[in-house]
């Protein structure tokens, strides 16, 4: 049986989709049944998140080192056009991303330029709250709020049965754009909290999938949680395997960076099979450092920049390697970009619109929309002229086949040309 | 009369033991999940001596040292809150466990749960600190008190959107949270009783972290709010939406839901007679104590028809067993399972039921057992199930088995289940002596399907 990788969410669930196994398999079960018959399967789509903390400076990221204005502005912290690593357009990456340039001449990177948003917030706070919950602040009461990605997990999520279908993987509180309503989205420092030692909890002979409930009242309650029971009991195998690649020095094809480790659990978590459709990972947040340069930002975000690339490139050779990748889908945000001069400081400030990374297997390597210009400013930074939610509409609509109108508000139509 | 979990005469009369519902073990320790977190084993036993309705006396009824028990607590928890972490919650967690009176705790979560006032959001454990106490000290008290308590203090303003919105009133849709979620319940009200509502509202302002008003900004003029009309300010509208017959029948629901059962769908008829003990002469605590002594809640409709929630999990593990443990990191751990004290997902509170459950929490809850109960780690050791069997007279030749699956579990095992864990745990995958640690035993049994019910 053919399980198609983009109609696993309940939006769309129809002959081909987790209903047509009935109620109690979960999905990675039916896919592993199928794939014992002889059955040709296909993963489902997965999301990764990166969220970069504290605002990245677009302008020295992907690099406009033709344009006069750019260099006039950033005495100091401009990279000049031999330095740049050159794509296309007159654009160049940040020095320190080579790994970036290779996947992007490899087809597999893809840059949104000039992503915002109308009146969009200068204040942390605010900006990242608007990215998380992908609707502008003055629609919803604070209480009544929740993320995108926590919608979209709600939305897949059927009330009576008990998936996991969105985690976030870091030290930090999981970011805000994962809030649901409804669902719990766990958070993961490491494997080894989650899993059980023994004490008879992985004990064979306990009866867990049917047997006959005591009370006649809580039958069908008991049987739900006794499925879940069952689940957990068969995914902890392949949590405590992956939590055994993650200490052998097979790993070490990541480089030594928090995002990297933190990617090098994804790839071992995706490779697991669970079942789990978005990762959230973050890198910046939760203290010093991050991406709020207002200060000698040269040296400091060169070494982030340079974190976020190779991290990322190892996480795409280790999927690539099982052939993951044409299911995994990466995509990069910050809550803004920053300011086109240079301060006193020798960093920037808060700015506006930024450009997004797409990475994947299936993503259309190249540059999607204009560089922003550097002479037409908003207060001192570059106007957007792609708002995020039609980047989010586009992950929703053309990776998970959800609609997107019930999750953001409507009217953000998917973007052309950003998947292959 | 034939029992009818549907007829509201049979659901809302007395439960009164009888041959085909026999006061048991069982049903005493039903009682104690719902209404004190778990019964100790002197507590059962003591339940089954005095009967039900004896026993929901003194559960309900205030304890005496309660109230200096409180005022301590209070302190503790008040300190705690000045600093960040977990501090705060991990009193409210010690309280939970150790308060002569859980019934009062479990009512406080009940209405931390319905506000869904979350920290998140007002960035103060200080004052979600004192929102909280706020929903101990009206909590059994009359809805309308608790109601001003609560919009007199500034967490429920900083998420209903005040704190963000300078001297303007409340949005409309912050006042429909008020009528459609706190108070009437869905659909109730028109959008002419919202905006009438927002003017009511109007001069009340966050700022600096306290609410404050404003008379230049109050909206003095007539306003007409469910039918009544006059310069209705708070207070006005607080007595309006606390006395309509709406807010006291949506309480009722919501009660059931939190006290009976997570799939109960109980009829307007059915609810109507709680309703009524929650208005006029009656309040929250005469509606409490007439659920717990109903035939409906001793009924299949009721019994093991919750999940339990990680705070419910967690004290379910612990109060049995007479213990005290480190309640910070059991704060974490809880927050992990999706029970953030202080931080409950949405106004909607959590969704509860089958909600908690997905492959991970329900592995980290097996793992939060084991944790709990191993001799060693995180929790230290500070449970003693071999003392607990040793002080309660279990066989000591089985480890305790099977007294600890009657403290535990009772008589909700399958015949299979039992024998699988008469032949203890089988070679692979288990750690340490076998089946006759009382750890092991409580911590395998904590980690059953069954146990996660309440």
């Amino acid at each position: 049986m053919h399980i198609s990788r983009r109609d696993f969410f309940k939006e769309t669930a129809g002959a081909t989709s987790l209903l047509a196994f009935g109620s109690s398999i979960p999905a990675f079960l039916a896919r592993s049944a199928a794939a014992m018959e002889g059955g040709q399967t296909s993963r489902e789509t997965v999301l990764v998140v990166i969220q970069l903390s504290g605002g990245n400076d677009g302008l020295n990221t992907v690099v406009p080192y033709q344009d006069d204005a750019y260099h006039r502005s950033r005495p100091t912290l401009r990279i000049s056009p031999d330095q740049a690593l050159k794509l296309d357009s007159g654009l160049g990456l940040h020095p320190a991303m080579p790994a970036f340039r290779q996947l992007y001449q490899e087809g597999r990177l893809g840059i949104i330029q000039g992503v915002g948003y109308p009146r969009s917030s200068r204040d942390h706070d605010a900006a990242m709250e608007d990215w998380h919950t992908g609707v502008l602040r003055e629609r919803v009461p604070p209480g009544a709020r929740t993320g995108w990605l926590g919608r979209a997990i709600d939305t897949a999520c059927d009330p009576g049965k008990t998936d996991l279908r969105g985690v976030f993987v870091g030290e930090i509180k999981a970011p805000f754009g994962l809030q649901t309503e409804r669902v719990v989205v766990p958070s993961i420092k490491s494997l080894e909290e989650w899993l059980p030692a023994g004490t008879g909890w992985s004990d064979s002979t306990l009866p867990h999938e049917s047997g006959t409930p005591t009370s006649a009242g809580g039958a069908s309650l008991l049987a739900a949680v006794r499925n879940a029971t069952a689940n957990a009991r068969l995914i902890q195998p392949r949590l405590a395997a992956a939590n055994e690649a993650l200490q052998t020095p097979k790993s070490a094809a990541y480089p030594p960076f928090p995002l990297a480790q933190n990617l090098a659990m994804v790839a071992q978590l995706i490779r697991a099979d669970l079942g789990i459709r978005i990762y959230f990972v973050e890198m910046g947040g939760g203290g010093i450092g991050g991406f709020d340069t207002h200060a000698n930002q040269a040296a400091n975000h060169g070494a982030l920049l340079r974190e976020l690339a190779e991290s990322t490139s190892a996480f795409v050779g280790d999927l690539g390697h099982d052939r993951l990748l044409e299911s995994v889908l990466m995509m990069t945000f910050s809550e803004f970009g920053r300011t086109l001069t240079e301060s006193g400081r020798r960093g920037t400030n808060h700015g506006a619109a930024a450009p997004m990374f797409m990475i994947g297997g299936r993503v259309k390597g190249g540059l999607w929309g204009a560089h922003p210009s550097l002479t037409d400013l908003e207060q001192d930074a570059p106007k957007f002229h792609t708002d995020f939610r039609r980047v989010y509409a586009t992950v929703l609509e053309r990776w998970f086949n959800l609609k997107s109108e019930k999750i953001l508000s409507p009217g953000f139509s998917p973007l052309d040309g950003v998947l292959a | 009369m034939k029992p009818d979990p549907n007829d509201p005469a049979w659901a809302w009369a007395p439960f009164k033991p009888d041959a085909a519902r026999p006061w048991d073990l069982r049903l005493a320790a039903h009682l104690y999940r719902r209404a004190a977190f778990g019964g100790t084993w002197p507590e059962l036993q003591r339940a089954l001596t005095e009967g039900p309705q004896a026993t929901i006396d003194r559960l309900a009824r205030p304890a005496p040292e309660a109230a200096d028990f409180n005022r301590l607590y209070d302190d503790y928890e008040n300190a705690a809150a000045a600093s960040a972490g977990y501090g705060s919650q991990a009193w409210w967690l010690r309280r939970m466990i150790e308060s002569p009176q859980p019934l009062q705790e479990q009512v406080t979560l009940f209405w931390h749960n319905h506000f869904g006032i979350s920290n998140v959001h007002v960035k103060s454990n200080a004052s979600l600190c004192r929102h909280t106490h706020v929903l101990r000290q009206h909590g059994l008290g009359v809805f309308e008190a608790l109601l001003d308590a609560v919009l007199a203090q500034p967490a429920v303003w900083i998420c209903l959107g005040a704190g963000a919105n300078g001297k303007r009133s409340l949005w409309d849709s912050s006042v429909r949270i008020l009528m459609d979620r706190y108070t009437l319940g869905p659909g109730r009200c028109s959008d002419s009783d919202v905006r009438e509502g927002a003017r009511a509202l109007s001069g009340w302002i966050v700022s600096q972290g306290e609410l404050r008003f404003v008379p230049g900004e109050y909206d003095a003029k007539s306003k007409k709010i469910l039918g009544q009309e006059g310069d209705l300010d708070r207070k006005g509208l607080v007595r309006i939406l606390a006395k309509h017959p709406a807010t006291s029948q949506w309480l009722a629901q919501r009660l059931v839901r939190w006290f009976v059962s997570d799939t109960a769908k109980p009829s307007d008829s059915l609810l109507a007679p709680l309703a009524r003990q929650l208005t006029g002469e009656g309040n929250i605590a005469k509606g409490v104590e007439m659920l717990l002594r109903s035939n409906l809640f001793f009924s299949t409709e009721a019994y093991r028809q919750k999940v339990r929630s990680p705070v419910e999990l967690a004290l379910g593990i612990i109060r049995p067993l007479e213990g005290r443990t480190g309640t910070v990191q059991l704060a974490a751990d809880l927050a992990r399972l999706g029970q953030e004290l202080y931080e409950p997902p949405t106004i909607q509170g959590w969704a509860g039921g089958l909600a908690w459950l997905n492959p991970l929490t329900t592995l980290g809850r097996a793992k939060l057992a084991e944790a709990l109960l191993a001799v060693s780690g995180a929790y230290g050791g500070k449970l003693d199930p071999a003392g607990v069997v040793r002080r309660h007279g279990g066989a000591a030749k089985d480890g305790g088995s099977q007294f600890l699956i009657d403290l535990y579990l009772q008589g909700d095992l399958t015949p299979e289940t039992l024998g699988a864990l008469e032949a203890g745990p089988s070679a692979a995958g288990a750690k340490g002596p076998g089946s006759a640690d009382p750890r092991h035993i409580a911590a395998r049994l904590a980690s059953l399907p069954e146990f996660q019910l309440a």
